[in-house]
């Protein structure tokens, strides 16, 4: 009797391991087959098991089998899935090659129910996008702009008219990290801020984190944009470029060893100066005023565990005005990577990482003959893992040293000159990072993904600091040499998301984050200026950082043809920078008493419906949103709108495919104006009118709107190798002159009345482009 | 600095295009005083004016406050009275002297309002020109002032100007933070008009101190595309608006003519 209970506890016991079968990991990459292009969130389905994996950011994936014949189905937006049967006892990996679907089918139902990322992924407050998918959104000029097309996502405000900038969740623009292959763009705008750094051409697609930011990313509290660039043909030479009102684009990209190794090269330039060419003006025909970018990219795959990247960014703005003045400014990024495969489960990338961003000022005339110089850059070694322990379990952990270098506006005189020069001192500091992340799938209804970075920021020398009393006056003096560390500032930074899915259709989601932030950008006008001084953590300056908790309940309808999400976020923010009133931030030692510090709040709801599949594609996003801050010192130490409070924001994008040959696309914006401080009186002193404040930003602009249309032509010749196609352009179809300034004078002629005026930046601008591809 | 200037003039010119009047509806704040005190050696009689902010859409500038008792007095003890001569000026006669602390005190319905001010040594000129720039075709004209700026001492300077003999109006202020001790030229020119072939221009030049600059250096950078356009930090107490500056102070005239230079 004991025997028989014995034998039934044992059997028990082993009931798992009797029947379960072996289980085998799988891995490799997913690629374009026309170009071997990887592919970035293909996803990977196992038919036995039902179980889906995505491709990193590398095309890397790695699934768990069960031993023996097994069938994958593998599949990405715009390309003919494909389903393969594969006999894992003899082969383990696997390189997947998907075909980009051609026009001329018209739609592909995907088969499988796997297109529901958006529902099942713990991950939120994250949108993605490839360029592919926004080609036809309307833009200012004609210039394709991931960052434009960005703002038009809910919880992204929109920097202003014509503005790369953005804000995302009540976050400063300048709280936005912006990764391009890795390495950090510190000014992501061109001219003024009305087109971005990133040339279309060159970029694959881009990743927004708004919340839930997973603990690989660190160093700005408002969200992470990770753009990624392409890697280059691999199987044939090819060409694409484009001919604008005021910029021409050329890429080239071609195998260096077919299949194996790869270049992209990519360039654009404006050419609004060659207007000023056509002045008789000898100094206006001297004058410069363009900007360039050049994307590069070398790609080598050594063998099937290891690949090398390099890849490099330098973009340059020219203003000047004939031989007496010039002003220019760019970043330059340069990012080495080597992905190895240590084994089916664990992939590892280490990456080295330069980036940085100058700029010089000429100035010559008859009195003055100076140059200023200023340079901000970093250098960074980072090495990320990732072990795809089974089905149920990702972990993904690294280290990241980062060396941050300020050299802030020195200024630089030639002898007799009329001013002096001026050497500020230099800033050094050193973050060191480790994180932890785990995704965890313990059932098919729960998806978390949880993790913690921690992060040491050290302040290090040389360097002269002071300390400051109340009213920013410096009271004591310490001086360090060598390159001594100074303070740490030592931080932990838990992340948590998790996806509760109610079926394959819907999903409730909720995520915790908390981020710091050790570099910080001084702007005090309106628009964010090349000039804007930068400055680090230090013993005055302590970390900002942001707690964010987040809720959302995520559906899709009609076979994933819509999706369908509401977020609604609350984002508290410590130690936050403002300034004294009338703050010299300019090549001033004692900068960091100008200073002020005082925290902020925001909070919002974020609807948005986005239409993936069909002849008639886009989205509508609203956010409902408030964004506060309270500094003691300002405002009477009451709450006060942030500049970009926004309480509505609303975007539509509606792209239709009318014929083969036409593409018609529309959007349309409207939001609240934004917080601005205005005068609530006026006095005179030494006869001059001045106006009297009383409240910060405690007034409004008047509402933005605008509507947009574009149509692109592509005439069919499939039969030749050379395509070209027409896009035309209306910015601002019903010419509103949106208020870019309001601001306020004396009338010329009565100097007893005052009045109020608007400056409007654009009216309606229409623009053509001619792009051709080979 | 001076490119920054440039650089969002070239924003505006750029802008300016499309500039058309707005109605704002702005809320009326509860009034607040404005002292206005410009003491200097050019004269044996003193003036400061007491006012009070009037509502934007006001049709009248300021409005006279005439019921102040204002005085002033020196480190040694001196105390000079001023009286109200009406439109919220007030008078004294004396003649401030280099190198003293004056102290201001304004009282008004129960309120109290004080300052002080540093007169500085004057800095002499060494000589004066016209100059001429070629802004986008336009010809402006300013006119230069040249000097040795004292070394190793903070120096600051404010400048009125008068054109063609109108009133005297606030122009530019200039410290020395990027030029000490050099020979430094200042170029001065009306805020509000060009000066043009033919003009009389009088330029008063005053040795001023430090929170004096500061109030007219925040006056100036108050621009449209200031990110927080505030108050300039006043050196009176109590919350008055307005400055109390004592200075030792110069004036210059000029005539602009045909390639000369002015006397």
């Amino acid at each position: 009797m004991f025997r028989q209970y014995a034998l039934l506890v044992v059997a028990l016991l082993f009931h798992a391991s009797l029947f379960a079968q072996t289980k085998v990991n799988i891995s490799g990459y997913v690629k374009d087959g026309s170009s071997g292009e990887v592919l970035i969130g293909a996803t990977v389905q196992s038919k036995e098991t039902n179980r889906t994996v995505r491709t990193n950011s590398y095309g890397f994936f790695s699934l768990e089998l069960d031993a023996g014949e097994s069938t994958v189905l593998i599949s990405y937006v715009g390309y003919q899935p494909i389903e393969e049967q594969i006999n894992t006892t003899t082969q383990k990996r696997f390189n997947f090659e998907l075909s980009p679907i051609g026009r001329e089918i018209e739609e592909v139902v995907i088969s499988g129910k796997k297109q529901n990322k958006n529902v099942t992924s713990p991950q939120m407050g994250a949108i993605n996008f490839t360029i592919e998918e926004i080609k036809n959104v309307p833009v200012l000029f004609g210039e394709r702009d991931i960052l434009k097309t960005i703002q038009m996502l809910p919880g992204v405000g929109k920097g202003g008219e014509g503005s790369s900038n953005f804000f995302v969740r009540g976050g400063g623009g300048d709280q936005n990290l912006i990764l391009l292959d890795e390495a950090t763009v510190y000014n992501a705008s061109h001219l003024l801020g009305f087109f971005s750094t990133f040339n279309s051409d060159a970029i694959k697609d881009v990743e927004l984190f708004k919340g839930g930011i997973p603990a690989q990313y660190g160093g700005r509290i408002s969200s992470v944009m990770d753009i990624h660039m392409i890697d280059g043909n691999n199987k044939k030479f090819a060409g694409e470029g484009g001919i604008g009102l005021i910029a021409s684009r050329l890429k080239l990209e071609g195998p260096l060893q077919k299949d194996k190794s790869s270049f992209m090269i990519s360039g654009r330039r404006t050419y609004a100066d060659l207007f000023l060419k056509a002045s008789n003006d000898k100094t206006v025909n001297d004058s410069k005023l363009y900007f360039y970018d050049l994307n590069a990219k070398l790609n080598y795959r050594f063998n099937d565990k290891n690949t090398l990247y390099a890849s490099g960014y330098f973009g340059k703005d020219d203003l000047g005005y004939g031989d007496l003045f010039s002003f220019d400014w760019g970043n330059a990024t340069a990012t080495v990577r080597w992905n190895h495969i240590f084994s089916e489960k664990l992939f590892s990338n280490t990456s080295l990482i330069y980036s940085d961003f100058t700029y010089n000022v000429n100035v010559s005339n008859e009195n003055s003959d100076f140059v200023i110089a200023s340079k901000i850059e970093n250098i960074s070694l980072k090495q990320d893992f990732s072990y795809y322990a089974n089905n149920k379990s990702t972990w993904r952990f690294g280290l990241n040293a980062l060396k941050q270098k300020i050299s802030p506006a020195s200024l630089n005189a030639q002898e007799n000159s009329a001013v002096n020069s001026i050497n500020i001192e230099k800033r050094y500091g050193v973050e060191l990072a480790a994180y932890l992340s785990h995704e965890w799938n313990p059932t098919y209804w729960l998806s978390v993904l949880y993790g913690i970075r921690a992060t040491d920021f050290m302040v290090q020398g040389p360097g002269t600091f002071y300390t400051f009393d109340a009213d920013g006056e410096a009271i004591s003096i310490e001086k360090f040499s060598g390159s001594k560390v100074i303070k740490h500032h030592l931080n932990l930074e838990p992340r948590l998301s998790a996806s509760f899915i109610l079926d394959d259709k819907q999903s409730i989601k909720t995520s915790y984050n908390r981020i710091v932030q050790n570099l910080h950008q001084l702007t005090n006008t309106t628009s964010s200026l090349p000039t804007d001084q930068y400055v680090l953590s230090s013993k005055n300056i302590k970390p900002q950082f942001a707690d964010q908790v987040a809720a959302g309940y995520f559906r899709n309808f009609a076979n994933n043809t819509y999706e369908f999400s509401v977020e609604s976020f609350y984002k508290h923010m410590g130690n936050q920078i403002d300034f004294r009133n009338g703050a010299d931030l300019q090549a001033n030692e004692y900068l960091e008493g100008e200073l002020l510090f005082g925290k902020g709040r925001a909070y919002g709801l974020e609807l948005y419906v986005r239409k993936t599949k069909g002849r008639m594609s886009g989205w509508v996003s609203y956010t409902l949103g408030k964004s506060e801050r309270q500094f003691d010192q300002i405002n009477n130490g009451e709450w006060f709108n942030a500049r970009q409070d926004r309480t509505h924001d609303i975007s539509v994008v509606g792209l239709y495919k009318l014929t083969d040959k036409w593409n018609l696309g529309a959007n349309f914006v409207y939001y609240t104006g934004n917080a601005i401080t205005f005068p609530s009186g006026k006095y005179t002193v030494d006869g001059r009118t001045l106006f009297y404040y009383t409240e910060r930003n405690g007034y409004r602009m008047p509402d933005y709107h605008r509507l947009d249309l574009s149509a692109t032509y592509e005439p069919l010749k499939e039969n030749k190798r050379f395509k070209s196609s027409w896009s035309f352009g209306l910015y601002n179809v019903y010419n509103r002159k949106n208020a870019y300034i309001i601001d306020f004078r004396e009338n010329e002629n009565n100097a007893n009345i005052t009045e109020a005026y608007k400056i409007a930046l654009f009216g309606i601008i229409p623009s053509v482009t001619w792009n051709f591809k080979f | 600095m001076r490119f920054l200037y440039i650089y969002s003039l070239l924003t505006l010119f750029v802008l300016s295009s499309c500039e058309e009047l707005i109605q704002v509806n702005l809320n009326e704040a509860n009034p607040k005083y404005v002292i206005e005190g410009d003491l200097n050696d050019l004269s044996s009689e003193q003036f400061i004016r007491v006012s009070q902010t009037v509502a934007f859409d006001a049709p009248v500038r300021s409005k006279p406050i005439d019921n102040a008792t204002v005085t002033v007095s020196d480190d040694k003890g001196k105390v000079y009275t001023f009286n109200s001569v009406g439109n919220g000026l007030y008078k004294s006669s004396f003649q401030p002297k280099a190198k003293t602390r004056y102290n201001l005190k304004v009282s008004v319905e129960g309120e109290v309002f004080e300052s002080s001010s540093y007169m500085n040594s004057y800095v002499d000129v060494d000589s004066l020109g016209i100059m001429e720039d070629v802004i986008f075709s336009d010809t402006v004209y300013s006119v230069t002032l040249k000097f040795e700026d004292p070394r190793n001492t903070p120096n600051y300077y404010k400048y009125n100007i008068s054109v063609n003999g109108k009133d005297f109006e606030f122009s530019r202020v200039f410290s020395d933070k990027f030029n000490d001790g050099l020979y430094v030229t200042h170029q001065v020119s009306d805020s509000k008009s060009e000066i043009l072939l033919g003009d009389t221009v009088v330029v008063e030049r005053q040795i001023i101190d430090k929170p004096v600059f500061n109030y007219w250096n925040e006056v100036l950078s108050i621009n449209p595309g200031s990110a927080a356009p505030a108050n300039p930090t006043s050196n009176i107490t109590n919350g008055a608006l307005g400055y109390f500056s004592v200075s030792s102070a110069k004036r210059y005239g000029f005539r602009i003519k045909f390639k000369e230079e002015g006397n």
